[in-house]
């Protein structure tokens, strides 16, 4: 049995339904991501779990307990706050034992576990400090160890890092890795960005609209998304239209060329329509001729990131970027050239 | 033109020091003139020593410490429930609490005298409707204070936080809220003291000992006292703004980066 579970939850505010029928099972010391953009359900998933939201239908059970209606403050479940959320009036240290006062924990008990947990944020010197005497990212660990005091079952984190510039993003998302797998504490972390979700997780949820679109490994979402919205929304995605030719041989038409993808075909016929999604860096030059997966074209444009070099190039009617690592002895096309792309059977995916 | 802009400000803003202080000036100096010929604080020992200045000046701080202490539990609680729970009412909250501005004290003590001077509630004698009125009164002072306070903090996060570390309601008040409102919590309450301490017709119409009154009563039968008297008010008045100003700047550090 999962240590979280999450069956059948929805939420519905007034006419909008918030979330539709959420189902998930996380493992003890799990870290899971839900990733999506405003709107589609993340955080007031997170908040049911939290207590602050009541599950319209459904029911959210942890450790074998079912807390669906239990109040937030009984709920053993640590939550860190986008906005930090420290306490004002409190020092860092008054900030961190808060919860452990709450409880009734003995002055030294509380004093003991204040230190270890500075320790672990690398802030032993700042437990005198107001929140006010803190950066940005210091306010997050300081709220994180907060969080970790009580020592609780699930900590939730909600976008942590969205207030924070993108250096301390980086380093504040590694540093929470190491803590929750030193720990080996069960958590959810909202996130809209990809990078971090992808970074962080153990498993990712994609969520659009209140539903789950697709549930899977980092390696799984980007590689092999079920949809079209989490081929579009993790990463960046080729995706254009084309015709199922031949169903048997996984044959298909994009703008009058002929693509082979390595998925079956076996539940379209011919002529049908469907979405076909390639990854830049799948994409590569050939010299090859005509045979599938080779496909003409013309360069559009080509723009330096530094470490990859993007190119656009056109393929019929469909615009495609073609992703290639930086070398400086690379010889690059010139806008207007004609050239021929291609990429494995693997590398076409078709998605709903 | 900008010299010229800068001259006009510099008059109107000795114009409005010469307006407020010129009274309080000749008040003070009139207040020296009890013994003829010399300047001296006469009336000032005159009213010290009586004994009506001590009763009234004594009830008049019971019942502007009473009023605080009600309007801080009744307002404190409301305003934050209000901004968490229901933040759509707050519109409809603070009309109500504008109501004191509207409605004149003399029809209001009259309604109070008419509605509690019979049964059920006979209480018009009580200083329990005294200091229900006097809350009333100050209510817009003490709630929009609070109110101001709460929107400075990130009332609905703080809550969450303190749920999610296992406090309750009263512990989230009492450890969270109130400490981080503190200083609108002050300002409220001296407001109200000042409010108090100079109100006349309310402590008059339901025939309580007050400040006001006796001022009111000194001045039919004697000249400098209420001169002295119109002095002290204004240094106690004074006093509270001070106070406010030196708690208030403790504070603001604190609150500034919280979040």
């Amino acid at each position: 049995m999962a240590f979280l579970e999450i069956n059948d939850v929805s939420k519905i505010f007034g006419q909008a339904v918030a979330v539709n029928n959420f189902n998930l099972q996380v493992d003890k010391g799990e870290l899971v991501s839900f990733l999506g953009p405003s709107g589609c359900g993340k955080t007031t998933t997170l908040r049911m779990v939290a207590g602050f939201e009541v599950p319209t239908t459904g029911r959210i059970v942890i450790n074998g307990e079912d807390i669906t209606y239990k109040p937030p403050n009984q709920r053993d479940v640590g939550m860190v706050f986008q906005a930090y959320a420290l306490f004002p009036n409190m020092n860092v240290a008054g900030n961190i034992g808060f919860g452990l006062k709450i409880a009734k924990k003995p002055r030294k008990e509380i004093d003991q576990r204040v230190k270890e947990l500075l320790t672990i944020i690398h802030m032993d010197e700042y437990g005198d400090r107001y929140p006010y005497q803190l950066s940005g990212g210091q306010q997050q660990r300081v709220a994180l160890a907060r969080a970790l005091a009580l020592s609780p079952q699930v900590l939730l984190l909600d976008e942590p890092l969205s207030a924070l510039d993108a250096k301390i993003r980086v380093s504040l998302r590694a540093e929470i890795r190491s803590i929750q797998r030193q720990l080996g504490i069960t958590a959810i972390y909202v996130t809209h960005d990809q990078e971090e979700a992808l970074s962080l997780s153990d498993r990712v949820v994609v969520m659009n609209g209140g539903n789950m679109e697709q549930v899977g490994s980092p390696f799984e979402i980007y590689n092999f998304p079920k949809t079209e919205f989490v081929a579009q929304f993790v990463g960046l995605l080729n995706s254009t239209k084309a015709e199922v030719v031949d169903p048997a041989s996984n044959r298909l038409k994009l703008d009058g060329q002929q693509v082979q993808t390595a998925e079956s075909l076996g539940e379209y016929h011919a002529g049908d329509q469907v979405v076909v999604a390639i990854r830049p860096e799948r994409l590569s030059f050939t010299t090859e001729g005509v045979k599938p997966n080779v496909l003409d074209c013309t360069i559009e444009n080509i723009t330096f990131l530094g470490a990859i070099v993007r190119i656009t190039v056109k393929v019929g009617q469909y615009n495609l970027f073609m992703d290639t690592f930086n070398n400086p002895f690379l010889e690059l096309p010139k806008i207007g050239d004609r050239a021929q792309i291609t990429c494995s059977r693997e590398a076409v995916l078709v998605v709903k | 033109m900008k010299g010229r802009g800068k001259i006009w400000a510099w008059f109107f803003i000795i114009l409005g020091i010469l307006y407020f202080f010129l009274p309080l000036i000749a008040t003070f100096l009139f207040s020296l003139r009890a013994k003829l010929g010399v300047l001296s604080f006469q009336a000032y020992a005159n009213v010290f020593n009586d004994p009506k200045f001590i009763r009234s000046f004594t009830a008049s701080l019971l019942w502007a410490t009473l009023t605080i202490l009600v309007g801080i539990m009744l307002f404190v609680p409301t305003a934050y429930w209000v901004r968490l729970k229901v933040p759509k009412a707050r519109t409809a909250v603070e009309f109500i609490t504008l109501i004191p501005f509207v409605v004149p004290a003399i029809v209001y003590v009259f309604g109070l005298v008419r509605t509690y001077s019979q049964p059920p509630l006979l209480i018009v004698d009580s200083p329990v409707l005294l200091i229900a009125a006097y809350t009333i009164l100050s209510m817009p002072y003490m709630y929009r204070a609070v109110d101001i306070g709460l929107r400075s903090i990130d009332v609905r996060t703080l809550t969450e936080a303190a749920q999610s570390l296992g406090a309750g309601w009263g512990t989230i008040l009492f450890r969270v809220i109130i400490p981080n409102i503190r200083v609108s919590i002050l300002n409220g309450a001296f407001l109200s003291f000042a409010i108090v301490m100079g109100e006349y017709i309310l402590a008059q119409y339901l025939v309580k000992p007050a400040f006001a009154p006796y001022m009111a009563g000194l001045m039919q039968n004697k000249a400098y006292e209420p001169a002295a008297l119109a002095v002290i008010s204004f240094a106690l008045t004074w006093a509270c703004m001070g106070i406010i100003q030196v708690v208030g700047r403790g504070q603001q550090g604190q609150i500034a980066g919280g979040h």
